[in-house]
Order: C-alpha cells, then structure tokens, then sequence
C-alpha cells in the first residue's frame, strides 16, 4: 500500500474510529486501526466487536492494500506532524510514515488478522433522513436512556418506524422522552413499520462524529443496525427484545396544568439545586387560585430558598417534588421559549411538553414527598 | 454423540489449531445447534464472530465435524444473542424508594403481565374463594375447564391482581409452554385503532389469534365501540375454537353491561362466570398484613385492626392509607398508638367526603338511572323514579351522614319521616338482595368520580 493524504482529513478520520477500540486483553489487534486502500478508496476502520467504525479519507492512492497499525503510536504521530503533506507506505507488517523532514516506522500487524466488519445487505430496507434533523431528535431523547444490565432491552434508543412517521423513544424507568418525526422529513422504503432498539453506546459515537450537512442513511437487518453518513458508516448489533408499551404511562387525566417561561424555571432550578445535596429534591407548590408556581428546596445543613414563577395555572392546587435535574434534561429538550406542564397529582407521572411543538414529550415520575 | 459432546470434541480440536486469543474471542459462546441432513448449523453470539470464523475457520470446522460425522456435508452460521445474555438475574428486591418509577414498564413486553402480580401474594378469604379456586384449576388444565372464565367485581378487590396472577404463574408452571398475553380493553381498542389507521389489521388479527391464553382486563370498557367489538368478537371465535384459554374481568357481570352487544354477552355467559365481592374483617387484616411484609414493615396487631375496621370497600385505597401510616409511624413516633390512628382515619375517610356535595350525589344518581334532576326530586311517584330517590336519600345519609330533615329537604321539601323510611328500606334491600348491592357498588363509584 502506498497513499497520500493531507494531515487535516487524516486527523479527521483518527478522530473519527478514536472511540471504538476494543480493550486488547483477548485480542491484542483491537487496539489497532485498520487503513484500508482498496477499490480507489482509502477507509479507516476500528472496532470493538459490538460496534464498528469505518470512515472514508480523501487522499491519492499510489498503490492498493492495507495496513493495520496501533492507534495510540499512529495518532500521537499524526497528531504532531507539522507538514501538510503525509506519505503512508506499507513496510513488511507496519507503516512508514514520511514527510520532506520526518520519516518513522510503526510497527504493525498482519492485515488479515483484523476483525472482519459485518455488511449489511444494501438491498435491505433503510430509511433516510436529514442529518440534522436526526441529530436534534436523538439529542432530544438520549438523556432518557441508560445503560441497564438488568433490563438491557430499555439501555438503547427505541426507533419506532412507520410509513408515516418514526418515533424515536428512551427511558430509564424514571423518565421517558419520545419524539416524532413525520413523513416530510424523512426517505422511508421499509415496506412496513419495524420496531428497533439501538444500544446507547453506539448512538452517542454517531452523535459525536456525525455530519449533520449530509443525509443519513440507516438500515436495520437481523439484528443489525448501519448508518450511512456521506463517507462514514457505523455498523452495530441492535438489542434484542422488545421496547416496554409506554403508552399506559401517558398522562392522559391532567389534574393541575401550568403554563410558564421555561428559561426561568430553568434558572430557578439552578438556583434550587444549591440547596439540595444528594437528593437532588426540589418542590414545585401550587396554591388555589395561584398565579405563580413556587419552586422550594431546603437542606437541614446548608439552608432553604425559595423562588416564584408567574404562570398560568389551571385545576387543583398540589404540591409535588422532583430530582432536578430529571426536570432540567426534560425541559432543556423543548424547542420553544414556553414549557406546559401537566400533572397528575404528587405520585403519579406529570408530562412536560410545549404547546408550540407537539412532536416532542417528556414524562418524570415525582419523588414521594 | 449429542450435538453438544459433537460441537465440545470439534472446539477441543479447534484450540488445538488457532491461537488461544483467537480461539477465545471468536468461539467462546459458541454452539451447534442442529445437524439435519448434512447441514450442521452453528450459532454464534454476534455478527462480527459469524464473518470472522466462517471466514477464517470454515474450511478447518467443517473438515472436523466430518472426520467426527460423515454424514454432514456443509456447516451454515447463524447469529444468536441469546446465547451470551446472562442467566435471567434475579428480580430487583421491590424497594421502597422515594424516587417513583414507571411501574407500568416493569410489565413484560411479550406479555404485558407485571411480575409483582403473583399468587403468594393474592390473599384468598370468603369473597373471593370461588375466583380463587376456578383459577387455579384453569392453571393446572389451560384452556380445558373454564372457558371463558368471567371474574367480575367493584374497583380495586384485586380482580387485576388475580387475572395477572393467573398469567404469571401459568408461565411459571408450563415454563412458558403457552403464550399468555394480558391486555387492558383501552389496549386493546388502542391496538385496534392503530391498526384501522395504518391499514394494518391483518397483523393485529395475526398478533391476537397466535396467542395461547388472552387476558383482557375490564372489558366493560369496549362496550359501545363498534369496531374494537367486532375485532374482539372474531378474536374470541377463533380463539375460543381453538381451545385457547380466554379470561376477561368487568366491574359487573355481562349481562348489565349497557352497550355490550348481545352475541359478545351471551359467548361471555358460555363459560364460568364468578364474581369478587367485598372482604370480610379477617380478609382485610391478612391483606394489610400481606401488604407490610412487602413493604418490610411493622406494625401492631391492634393498629391493623383499626385500620381494617376503617377501610372496608377498597383494597387498592388500602395501599394509600398504608403508605400514610407508616409515614406517620416514622415521623411522629412518639405519639404513634392506636388512638393516633384512629384520629388520623377519620381524617383520611372525612377529606374524602368533604370534596363531596349533595347535588354531586344526587346529580350521580340520576345519571346512574338516566333520569333528569327535576325528576329525582319532583313529586313523581312512578316505581322508576321512586328506587332511585330512595338511593340517593340512602347516600345522602350513608356517606354525607346529614340529618333526615336536612335529607327530605334536599330532595324536594318532603317530610323527615320519609328519609328514615327510604334509608331502612335501601338498607334492608341490601341485605337481601345481593344483585342490588351490586348496583349500588357501582352507583358508589360514580358518586365518588364526580
């Protein structure tokens, strides 16, 4: 193998699969990056055989072939490299690095011993969306999700497709955040809904190393997920299993409903948590005929405060408390300036949504006061 | 050889070839699953293992199995998570936490049964001693006695307690031989809709008919939606034909459901119809007895019975009053005696009555009989009018406890005499005659959600 490629795009790409290394305490070789010139394409892959990276660099080829190479030496290499211009060659079972001044030899390892990467059959069904879009929902609902060991099948994103419409759903049994995207926004050739549940780990590597200008392709077949991003690709097992039926859970009786200025309950929050130590509670009280919500916290150490919001309220006066900050990712997440609050009394689920953007929800449950 | 000595003997002579990494990485968890005409199918625990060892070690795999089988000729890989997912960990204790969670998740997705709903847990007294006993035959011969099984009874007595419980513990007894599926009727109309809505109700209809014991909790509720009773009416026939077990639970019994359609009624009366009632005192202190030991909590025999004399229509405001009490008992410790509780149920039973007025009673009660409010307390003297006056005279006093004169005043300036008599003869018909009490447990509840 023989390219060469320009340090910005190749850094680019080491960043890129920096995430997806496996711990080499069975297989040392996962530790390696595999540089891949072969078809008029150089790709740099990694992989920790639950997931894998591959990621397309522009460069000009001089020879096919590949190499595979530790990541940790190579990136600390490339990342201090001065020169624009780097040459890459294969030499016996590592890689000559070059440039006019600079010349080092990594050593490697046979390129045919790296894991091979699963193909999805690209005949499959898949749906496309915009980057961007898909960026917002899924940053919208993944701070719902948690990694659980006892029930592995809520650890991961639902995706919920549909003709029409796909819903994109997490949960850690405390909270839920569902969001839809309709029909307009998205590509859709499976022939019918599906139900998928991605594991959390590899969708946070997509968030991060995704490219919102370019459309997104994802495809979901026997149990295996890939996401096609202009030049990368992220190939993943999906869950097995089913996604629990939310939808009991919906608020569907609003007891008390409030309307206010969510940057402010925001604040107030903020301000609240400094008198909560590590039981995070806050207590948000609604008198009759109240026009303001007050939001208490107190600690026996460090002190008490208090904070009121004016608000529109409407049903019955109640008091119920919260984990902050379970009520801080929840409305964080609202696209609009106004947050609407239902609840349903101090042990049931209250919902947190905005009337501005219906495509969007959040059910907390309270902390028993 | 089994297919598993067969596989054991080839992974033997496999570490012998490959590096033990390797051999450790690609095929620890690895099985053979079947080998039927020639055609051994191995499973492996994810898709990077199937391409890796079907690449590099196919040749030497199947050149092993051979030397051990001569009869098979080709080796297929297949991806099966299920085999590294750990032995199936033991449930979280139930801990009271003071973070809520979403109970309902907790329910098996497959299912919809939630495992805390379990026999050992559902205390069996003279209310409830038939539903009982019907249910654990249908346990022991799914599907082969009672069929369908009916449960009917108020609000919060435990009929989804034990309609779940029968689904669980048919899992646990057949091992999951038989596909149990637990849905709530608004589930079911859900599904229905859903289905109408996406074009997709051949796949409802695939979904339901597959299943080998359906659960379907207050079915009162899909009364009056055409569709959904249609749906569940085919689903029924075919279930039901096929010997699958069908339980259904209701506030009242099929015939008094109002909207119900005549052909679901009479299929729901084919089968074994029973019915919970209310529990008597020893019950109720057994229950509370139960409900602390979930909880991992205490308390005297002389406060549960306070208690179980205090509550007597609703187990499931039982959990409440509960929950308040042992609050109580930790915070006010030193005042916590059975005086103390008494004082705090009075509280709880009067907040409860407080929110209620008399023309909400009234208003219920007319609604309950369909008839209007100048009706209930106008002159009229017609039978349909006069037993729905006398109730609400009889509710007035039982659960506003207001005088007689107050009483006859409200319900259109009459004499006190005729409240007193009214109240006696609500309450003698009580006694006797059980359909009645029935009616009026569910004129209660209304009177209660308004």
């Amino acid at each position: 193998m023989k390219i060469v490629i320009l340090r910005n795009n190749l850094k680019n790409a080491l960043d890129a699969v920096s995430h997806t290394l496996g711990d080499a305490s069975n297989l040392p070789i996962l530790k390696n990056i595999l540089i891949k010139a072969v078809g008029g394409k150089i790709q740099i892959c990694s992989t920790d055989l639950e997931t894998a990276v591959v990621r397309g660099v522009a460069g000009k080829i001089i020879d096919e072939g590949s190499v595979t190479v530790p990541f940790s030496v190579f990136n600390s290499v490339i990342g201090n490299i001065q020169n624009e211009r780097i040459d890459l060659d294969s030499k016996k079972m590592g890689v000559l690095i070059k440039t006019d001044n600079y010349e080092a030899v990594i050593q490697g390892m046979n390129p045919e011993d790296f894991p091979i990467i699963p193909k999805v059959d690209k005949k499959d069904e898949f749906f496309e969306i915009n980057g961007e879009i898909l960026r917002e929902s899924l940053n919208q609902v993944v701070g719902a999700a948690q990694i659980s060991e006892l029930r592995p099948e809520i650890s991961g994103i639902l995706f919920d497709v549909e003709p029409g419409m796909i819903k994109f759903a997490a949960t850690d049994s405390f909270r839920l955040a569902e969001k839809t995207v309709y029909e307009t926004e998205f590509k859709n050739n499976f022939e019918r809904g599906m139900k998928f549940i991605v594991p959390l780990k590899p969708i946070q590597e997509f968030l991060r190393i995704m490219d919102g200008k370019t459309p997104v392709r994802i495809y979901a077949v026997n149990g295996q997920l890939m996401i096609e991003n202009g030049d990368l690709e992220l190939i993943s097992r999906l869950i097995e299993g089913q996604f629990p039926d939310y939808n009991p859970i919906i608020p569907k009786n609003l007891t008390t409903e409030i309307s206010l200025d969510k940057n402010e309950l925001i604040g107030a929050l903020k301000l609240a948590s400094a008198f909560t130590s590590k039981n995070n509670e806050v207590r948000l009280k609604i008198t009759k005929d109240s026009k303001v919500v007050e939001v208490y916290s107190s600690d026996s150490l460090l002190g008490e405060n208090k904070y009121l919001i004016p608000a529109k309220i409407s049903g019955e006066p109640v008091e119920v408390v919260f984990n902050w900050r379970f009520l801080l990712d929840g409305l964080r997440n609202l696209e609009s300036d106004s947050a609407n609050i239902g609840l349903q009394g101090d042990i049931r689920p209250s919902v947190i949504k905005t009337t501005a953007d219906a495509s969007f929800f959040y059910i907390i449950m309270p902390i028993k006061s | 050889m089994t297919i598993d000595e067969l596989w054991q003997k080839a992974l033997g002579e496999l570490e012998l070839q490959i590096s033990r990494p390797n051999f450790l990485t690609w095929l620890k968890n690895s099985r053979l699953v079947d080998s039927k005409e020639g055609d051994a199918i191995i499973a492996l625990p994810n898709h990077f293992a199937k391409e890796w060892v079907e690449a590099k070690y196919g040749k030497i795999i199947l050149g092993i199995l051979r030397t051990e089988d001569s009869c098979i000729r080709k080796t297929t890989y297949i991806v099966d998570g299920a085999i590294t997912r750990k032995p199936e960990p033991q449930r979280e204790p139930e801990k009271i936490e003071k973070q809520l969670v979403f109970n309902e998740l907790k329910s098996d997705p497959e299912s919809g049964l939630n495992p805390k709903y379990n026999i050992k847990s559902f205390v069996v007294g003279s209310h409830n001693e038939l539903a009982y006993a019907a249910s654990m035959s249908i346990v022991d011969a799914v599907g082969q006695k009672y069929n369908p099984f009916f449960i009917y009874g108020g609000t919060g007595l435990g009929k989804t307690h034990l309609i779940q419980a029968i689904g669980n513990e048919i899992h646990l007894k057949h091992k999951g031989k038989y596909k149990v599926k637990y849905v709530s009727s608004e589930k079911f109309t859900n599904d229905v809709i859903w289905a109408i809505r996406n074009k997709r109700v051949d796949d409802i209809k695939q979904a339901y008919r597959n299943i080998d014991v359906l659960i379907v909790d207050d079915i009162q509720f899909i009364g009056g939606k055409e569709k959904t009773e249609e749906e569940f009416f085919h689903t029924f026939n075919a279930l039901h034909e096929n010997n699958k077990q069908i339980i259904i639970s209701s506030d009242r019994p099929p015939r008094a459901i109002p909207i119900l359609e005549d052909r679901l009624k009479s299929r729901f009366e084919g089968g074994m119809i029973v019915d919970i009632s209310f529990p008597d005192y020893e019950t109720r202190v057994a229950i509370i007895k139960v409900k602390l030991q979930e909880r991992q909590e205490n308390l005297e025999d002389e406060i549960v019975g306070v208690i179980a004399q205090k509550i007597q229509r609703n187990i499931r405001e039982l959990e409440g009053i509960l929950n308040k009490v042992v609050f109580h008992k930790t915070h006010h410790a030193h005042l916590f005696n059975s005086p103390y509780v008494e004082k705090l149920m009075e509280d709880i039973v009067q907040q409860t009555a407080q929110n209620l007025t008399p023309a909400q009673v009234i208003k219920a009660v007319a609604e309950f009989y369909e008839i209007s409010m100048v009706e209930i307390t106008g002159r009229g003297r017609k039978k349909e009018i006069v037993e729905p006056r006398q109730v609400a005279m009889f509710l007035l006093r039982e659960m506003l406890n207001m005088s007689y004169p107050f009483i006859a005043e409200k319900m259109g300036k009459r004499d006190h005499t005729t409240a007193i008599y009214a109240y006696d003869k609500i309450n003698h018909a009580l006694n006797e005659n059980p359909s009645f009490s029935q009616k009026m447990v569910m004129i209660k509840e209304l009177v209660n959600k308004s």
